[in-house]
């Protein structure tokens, strides 16, 4: 029966995806077209820059990982809120093993730590059908206050560390810029040309001085993406977040499939929280991970709990915390993005005779506009608030597309099918 | 029906759940809602049971010293004795206390998130100590409810001003040491650029542009200064994400700058790692101000040579000299400024990296001290 569906569905991909594949990419040319509009209307210079677009890749990753924890959870059935604290096991144990042995053993020590966590959160929803909400509130509470006490008894003054933070990890993981393409759009983002230097700066920031991590990471999606729609296990895994009923009366083991989903995200987030420091920060500094457990949350319900959709809405997030960190004026251009973008949108849903929306999108369109055009800057509270803004906006549009598993967040017991 | 309005409610819960954990996160201001308070309950257990010896200590000291029978109580801020920077400044003045005078000292260190701040003031409050130290601008409300409590007892609150009969405030004047470090950064800068990294954009920390800005205007004028935030209020956690410092300390080395300073707490070790970084991929040698403490002390042996120089804040000297009084009965005004002049602020030499300039340096301080120029702390 499973082997069937999956036959079905494999031997439908081509076409549809050829489709998908097709938008994808009139999407992402299109919005480097815009983001070039833009710039070259406004007074940016950073908006398409490559350093810009490689510290959005560094801050995104982690985001992203965690949001992919997520999606693996709840694509089971159980809704991982302990995300953050499964991400701050992953920080310290990243920390202290990147200390004492080296950055890839930190990775190792920083997902198991995760998993660990996620374990926990596993026998409290899953065997004992604790609430998963309470539960990921206790996991994120648990986490902060263990790694505090770890790192009371194990770092010493001499070693360098304390009780809120940890010496410096041996060495950093090495980086590498992509041959010839690296160095070919890095020329050509120097060149100025409009649109051709704006794609070669996003090319060049992608593909330069990247941590091996950070291809990992990025591997992860198109990898989550096979196991959970191309495998039978990936089916057998959504069908417990979908309608466990139905499954356990197929013969999935629902409990164990639960088990190894939420073990996953906990190994996810750990991950993430490894990035963070053996990647980024080369330390762990108790709070580091500052909410981006809860942002991966949020990227992945932008993401319609589908790991492209995730990586899109973490991207989104770490663009504009990279934005903000370079150049504040730059988020004021955004502005007028948006308004172009609402524009858009409104004129496409008028087309489809769906005029509602289309008013809704046309009136904030028009605001956006007004606001960029009376206005020089944007307060920095509200720089600071751009990706929540933009999230709430996109939720607001597309919230008839998202759908999040059937039986995502509710209780199930073995046998219990009505 | 039910169900979809259980998940519905499933996410409500995770919204505010995000509120609770940012809150505590930002741990500054936040003691309304009964769930963070709960947090706070669970986590002091935590720390209590599973560490004593590292939370709390009680010591006396061998009779006939002049500090016999005054108890010091010692509130810190989040993180404690070994963060290497506030909270060890103020150990240090403590230390030195204890050694010269034999005093009895008790120690408490706050939650992760802080909110059992005012409980432990509390707590040194009803066992007899006299007086009692809160280490941090966080506790400015704690200690002006527990001062009014207990009025017999003298309260010394450190960054901020409380203004009870039984309070001493001990303020820092951050904008002249930072005038100083400013002056550094301009008179080292190669490019004619330099950069700021402020933690969270507040009053306190806008005081430390100011005065960097004066500074490095007083000696180049036509410096150009990048400034940068990493979180804004109610948002605190820019001061402990070194990612998000190191990223916008790279930034700024991208954008031409050769100096950076940062008065963004835990985060600054991200500038370091970012200086160490730009620098070793070929760009050319970039810099590091470091702030509150001797920076090149505190970071990793390998940073050391990226750290310039360090606004140094001298909480130990306000804290030994306090109880100093204290101890000789000397009366002290309710707020004390320690400024340049009282030796509260200054700038490290440490590395020897700014040794050609510290003649320069010396003639800046000695016109701070002499009042022939005042430095602004507040931005324009």
């Amino acid at each position: 029966m499973t082997d069937m569906r999956t036959e079905i569905e494999t031997s439908s991909a081509p076409a549809w995806a050829a489709n998908r594949w097709m938008r994808l990419a009139a999407l992402i040319i299109g919005g480097v077209l815009l983001l070039a509009v833009v710039q070259s209307v406004s007074d940016t210079s950073e908006l398409t820059t490559s350093g810009t677009w490689a510290a959005a890749l560094r801050l995104s990753v982690p985001i992203m990982l965690a949001g992919l924890g997520g999606m693996f959870s709840e694509r089971s059935g159980i809704v991982n809120i302990g995300l953050e604290g499964m991400m701050i096991a992953g920080t310290w144990f990243g920390a202290w093993a990147g200390w004492s042995y080296g950055p890839w053993q930190g990775v190792l020590l920083g997902v198991a730590g995760g998993a660990v966590f996620g374990l926990i959160h596993a026998i409290a929803t899953v065997t004992f059908a604790v609430d998963h909400i309470v539960s990921g509130v206790a996991i994120n509470i648990l986490a902060a206050g263990s790694m505090r006490f770890l790192s009371v008894v194990t770092y010493t003054p001499e070693s360098g560390g304390g009780a809120t933070q940890s010496p410096g990890i041996k060495s950093q993981i090495a980086t590498f810029d992509v041959p010839v393409i690296s160095d070919f759009f890095n020329w050509l983002e120097a060149k100025r040309i409009f649109f051709v230097s704006d794609a070669s700066g996003i090319i060049a920031g992608l593909t330069s001085n990247l941590s091996w991590l950070t291809v990992i990471g990025l591997a992860i999606v198109p990898l989550s993406w096979w196991v959970l729609w191309r495998t039978a296990w990936g089916l057998r895994l959504r069908s417990c977040g979908e309608n466990p009923y139905a499954a356990e009366s197929l013969g999935v083991p629902v409990l164990r499939m639960k088990y190894y989903g939420v073990v996953i995200s906990g190994a996810l987030a750990g991950l993430g929280g490894a990035y963070l420091v053996v990647v980024q920060a080369g330390i762990y500094r108790e709070g580091m991970t500052a909410g981006r457990g809860f942002l991966g949350l949020a990227a992945m319900i932008f993401g319609n709990w589908n790991p492209v959709g995730t990586m899109v809405g973490s991207t989104l997030f770490g663009y504009a915390d990279a934005l903000r960190l370079r150049q504040n004026e730059a988020v004021h251009a955004l502005l007028l993005a948006v308004a172009i973008v609402l524009v858009l949108l409104a004129v496409w849903s008028a087309i489809r005779r769906r005029y509602t929306p289309a008013i809704f999108e046309g009136i904030f369109g028009v605001l956006f506009f007004t606001w960029y055009i009376t206005t020089d800057s944007v307060p920095s509270q509200v720089v600071a608030a751009t990706p929540y803004l933009v999230t709430l906006l996109v939720l607001a549009i597309a919230t008839q597309r998202l759908r999040m598993p059937a039986a995502d967040g509710l209780r199930y017991r073995k046998g219990e099918a009505v | 029906m039910r169900t979809r309005f259980m998940r519905k409610g499933v996410y409500v819960a995770l919204m505010l759940a995000f509120a609770l954990v940012a809150a505590a996160c930002g741990g500054g201001t936040n003691e309304t809602t009964t769930s963070t308070a709960a947090t706070g309950g669970t986590e002091t257990t935590t720390t209590t049971t599973a560490a004593p010896g590292a939370s709390t200590t009680t010591t006396t000291e061998p009779a006939g010293m002049p500090g016999e029978g005054v108890k010091v109580g010692m509130a810190y801020d989040i993180g404690g004795r070994g963060d290497k920077s506030f909270n060890d400044s103020a150990a240090a003045g403590l230390d030195r206390a204890k050694e010269e005078f034999g005093i009895e000292v008790q120690e408490l260190e706050p939650t992760a998130g802080g909110e059992n701040r005012e409980e432990n003031l509390r707590l040194l409050a009803e066992g007899g100590f006299d007086p009692i130290f809160a280490i941090g601008f966080a506790f400015a409300e704690g200690v002006d409810r527990v001062a009014q409590d207990f009025p017999d007892t003298t309260f010394a609150i450190v960054d901020s001003v409380v203004e009870q009969p039984n309070v001493l405030s001990l303020v820092f004047a951050e904008h002249e040491g930072s005038a100083l470090v400013g002056a550094a950064a301009a008179l080292k800068s190669q490019t004619g650029t330099i950069g700021f990294i402020g933690g969270v954009n507040i009053g306190l920390i806008n005081k430390f542009e100011a005065g960097y800005r004066f500074g490095a205007e007083y000696v180049k004028p036509d410096i150009e200064i990048l400034s940068t935030y990493l979180t804004e209020p109610p948002d605190f956690s820019g001061f402990n994400d070194p990612a998000k410092g190191k990223e916008a300390a790279l930034a700024m080395f991208e954008q031409g700058a050769d100096v950076v300073y940062h008065a963004a707490g835990g985060s600054g070790t991200g500038l370091f790692q970012a200086a160490k970084e730009f620098t070793e991929q070929g760009g050319s040698k970039v810099w590091g101000i470091g702030v509150d403490s001797d920076q090149y002390n505190t970071v990793d042996p390998e940073l050391r040579d990226y750290v310039m120089t360090s606004m140094l804040k001298r909480v130990d000297v306000a804290v030994y000299t306090t109880i100093k009084n204290f101890v000789e009965e000397v009366p002290q005004d309710p707020i004390t400024v320690f400024d340049v002049k009282a030796d509260g602020v200054g700038y490290s030499t440490s590395g020897g990296f700014v040794d050609d300039i510290v003649p320069q340096l010396e003639e800046l301080k000695q016109k701070i001290i002499d009042g022939m120029v005042t430095v602004p702390d507040t931005l324009e």
